[in-house]
């Protein structure tokens, strides 16, 4: 006789070490609709369905003989009837004289069952639309980019005359051509970095002491000709070489040219972007600023999300829409490089897009 | 090299120079040799590891197609082998482990002079008319357990630390998380486990091996284990007194009894010297 505890609220089991029953309150054995008898003195094993029992003999016995107890476990008891019942199961180990002895509390699961089943179910989708996501991924780099870039190559081939001179208006076809599939690339190339940093697959971050100056040097190569394209005025200020941060230097150039490739995209001809550095103590900002339509107040944390971009918003000649990932994957770089990515904005007048880094000591 | 231990998380340790590499079964980690492996340390090289999603492995290393079967996990058994340079390698495997020593020895025979199968299964689902002790709803239902199990897999390991605050010994160890692993990587190597059919890579291999079958198991039942024996050239069988499917754990002497018998027999075969008894007889001092 167990005494209180024999018509406690909760199931109660004690089993020696090779798995013998020892006990069982009456609440357990109503539960399971199985006598004393019927159960004292037989395996434990014995009152677990085929499934809990291999989860018994290869989880819980092992942790038991490596820790003094297990706790929230989920296990499915089988009734006299053939039923099945959920518990929800705690086992400690008690040290007796000769031997330990395990004592089991099970809490039965009814409604709570279902919200796991639930749970359960919603993982399980999220791992195949995670698989389905992998698959896509992989479809894009292998399936669709590569032939895009033969596309490209075939462009630079024909434009080389390979196969014999080009007329102007075939000349024009083909760099027309070229400039498609490198948008189409792009638009790729930018999926791709999104997905990946999102699932967290970039590659390890080269965190290191850079000069600002530098970085924003390489980065002016790569897009100044489009600035000047845009008919665009450019200007730097206060970016002297002593200003360092700490980050990953090829990082920061692709966040700093998606934010000047897009200042270019939504400014007008005649406009101006300015690129400008503030130390403030342990921080350094680099902003790039622009005299472009400015983005409604409403909009202003929305632009961050991805495929989101301003309605509306004018496009320089000759630059296409993308996806909208841009910024999405900017400030996910920033952040990775222990920064952040912010903007300020006033509609009609520009915006300005700050990166804040960890300053490093100048010299 | 460097990056496979680390990987792996492999320790080596003993006064022999013939490597034990012991490889655990589904559901636990390394740790579960330790009842065992001080008895040999004085006369072999022990060598364990964690497979590549267990233990303290390198979870980042886990890649989804390698492990969708044994033969990644098989894999991991070689590289270990050759980042230590191991030959003439005496396999002791648990329980899954078996078949997977089985697909190492099958790519790699030169480098293992015995294996021990602690638990061995071919093939866990019935397949008239051989019996592996489990329908596929079982395993799907195994598999439904695991879930649930693992939604509250933090709370599994952390009270047990919690509760021995005042042991900080046992606390030390407990900070490295018995057999806990990445619940998404639990599943698949439940399924690679349980939806195997090895029936067939038995006969593949000619190295002199050992089955130990416990009593009164529901994993790997005795006929399972016999099948395996039947089907392994040169192999022996021993029944041992040990129920459940962890004899090493739940019955260490006799499991330790056992393997240095068989290492004898072995060693007097090819004329080694006997190794195995000294510690052995250290361990029942204790």
């Amino acid at each position: 006789m167990l005494g209180l505890l024999d018509r406690a609220p909760c199931g109660f089991l004690t089993f020696a070490e090779d798995g013998t029953v020892l006990t069982a309150n009456i609440t357990l054995l109503e539960i399971l609709e199985l006598s004393r008898d019927a159960v004292l003195g037989q395996p434990f094993e014995k009152l677990l369905t085929i499934s809990s029992r291999i989860f018994y003999q290869t989880h819980l016995l092992p942790l038991l003989k490596l820790q003094p107890a297990v706790e929230e476990l989920f296990l499915t008891l089988r009734r006299g009837s053939g039923d099945d019942v959920a518990m929800l199961t705690n086992v400690a180990k008690r040290e007796e004289a000769d031997a330990p002895v395990y004592d089991c509390v099970f809490m039965q699961l009814r409604e709570r069952r279902k919200w796991e089943d639930e749970i359960v179910r919603a993982r399980r989708t999220a791992e195949e639309a995670n698989r389905a996501n992998s698959a896509l991924l992989s479809m894009m780099s292998h399936d669709v980019r590569t032939p895009i870039g033969s596309i490209s190559g075939y462009c630079d081939l024909l434009l080389m005359g390979i196969r014999g001179e080009l007329s102007a208006e075939q000349r024009g076809d083909v760099e027309r051509m070229k400039k498609a599939s490198e948008y189409v690339l792009s638009l790729i190339d930018d999926i791709l970095s999104f997905t990946r940093l999102r699932a967290g697959e970039v590659a390890k971050f080269d965190m290191k002491t850079i000069d600002v100056e530098s970085v924003l040097a390489q980065t002016e190569a790569l897009i100044g000709l489009r600035i000047e394209q845009a008919g665009l005025s450019y200007q730097r200020e206060r970016c002297t070489s002593d200003i360092k941060v700490v980050a990953d230097p090829d990082r920061l150039q692709q966040v700093l040219l998606n934010l000047l490739t897009n200042a270019v995209k939504f400014t007008p001809k005649g406009g101006r972007v300015t690129v400008s550095c503030d130390v403030e103590g342990e921080r350094t900002l680099i902003n790039v600023t622009d005299t472009g339509r400015g983005i409604p107040a409403d909009q202003v944390e929305r632009i961050f999300e991805p495929f989101v971009q301003v309605p509306g918003s004018a496009v320089a000649a000759g630059m296409q829409r993308g996806f909208g990932l841009g910024l999405a994957i900017s400030r996910n770089l920033a952040r990775k490089m222990d920064g952040e990515l912010s903007v300020t904005s006033k509609l009609g007048e520009g915006s300005t897009f700050s990166v804040s880094l960890r300053s490093a000591e100048s010299g | 090299m460097k990056e496979i231990l680390k990987r792996n998380n492999v320790k080596v340790f003993g006064n022999g120079t013939q490597p034990m590499l012991f490889a655990h079964g589904f559901g636990c980690d390394q740790n579960m040799w330790r009842f065992v492996t001080p008895a040999f340390a004085d006369d072999y090289r022990i060598v364990l590891f964690d497979y590549v999603g267990s233990g303290k492995s390198d979870l980042s290393a886990y890649d989804e197609r390698r492990y969708a079967t044994l033969n990644g996990y098989a894999q991991d058994v070689l590289d270990v082998c050759h980042a230590l340079n191991l030959s003439d390698v005496i396999f002791v495997g648990h329980s899954v482990s078996s078949m997977i020593g089985v697909l190492a020895a099958i790519r790699e025979p030169s480098l293992f002079a015995q294996l021990i199968m602690v638990g061995p299964s071919p093939r866990y689902i019935n397949d008239a008319p051989y019996l592996g002790g489990f329908e596929r709803r079982d395993i799907d239902e195994l598999l439904d357990t695991m879930d649930k199990n693992y939604i509250g897999w933090a709370n599994y390991l952390a009270p047990a630390i919690m509760k021995n605050a005042d042991r900080p010994e046992l606390a030390a160890e407990l900070t490295e998380s018995f057999c806990s692993t990445d619940p998404v990587i639990a599943r698949r190597f439940a399924e690679a486990t349980f939806f195997a059919d090895n029936r067939s890579d038995l006969a593949k291999i000619d190295i002199p091996s050992l089955v130990l079958q416990c009593s009164d198991d529901i994993i790997a039942p005795t006929n399972v284990g016999e099948f395996v024996h039947q089907h392994l050239r040169g192999s022996e069988f021993h029944q041992l007194k040990a129920t459940g499917h962890c004899p090493h754990m739940s019955h260490p002497e006799e499991t330790i009894d056992a393997i240095s018998q068989y290492l004898s027999r072995a060693a007097s075969r090819h004329n080694r010297p006997v190794a195995g008894a000294r510690g052995q007889k250290e361990l029942r001092a204790e």
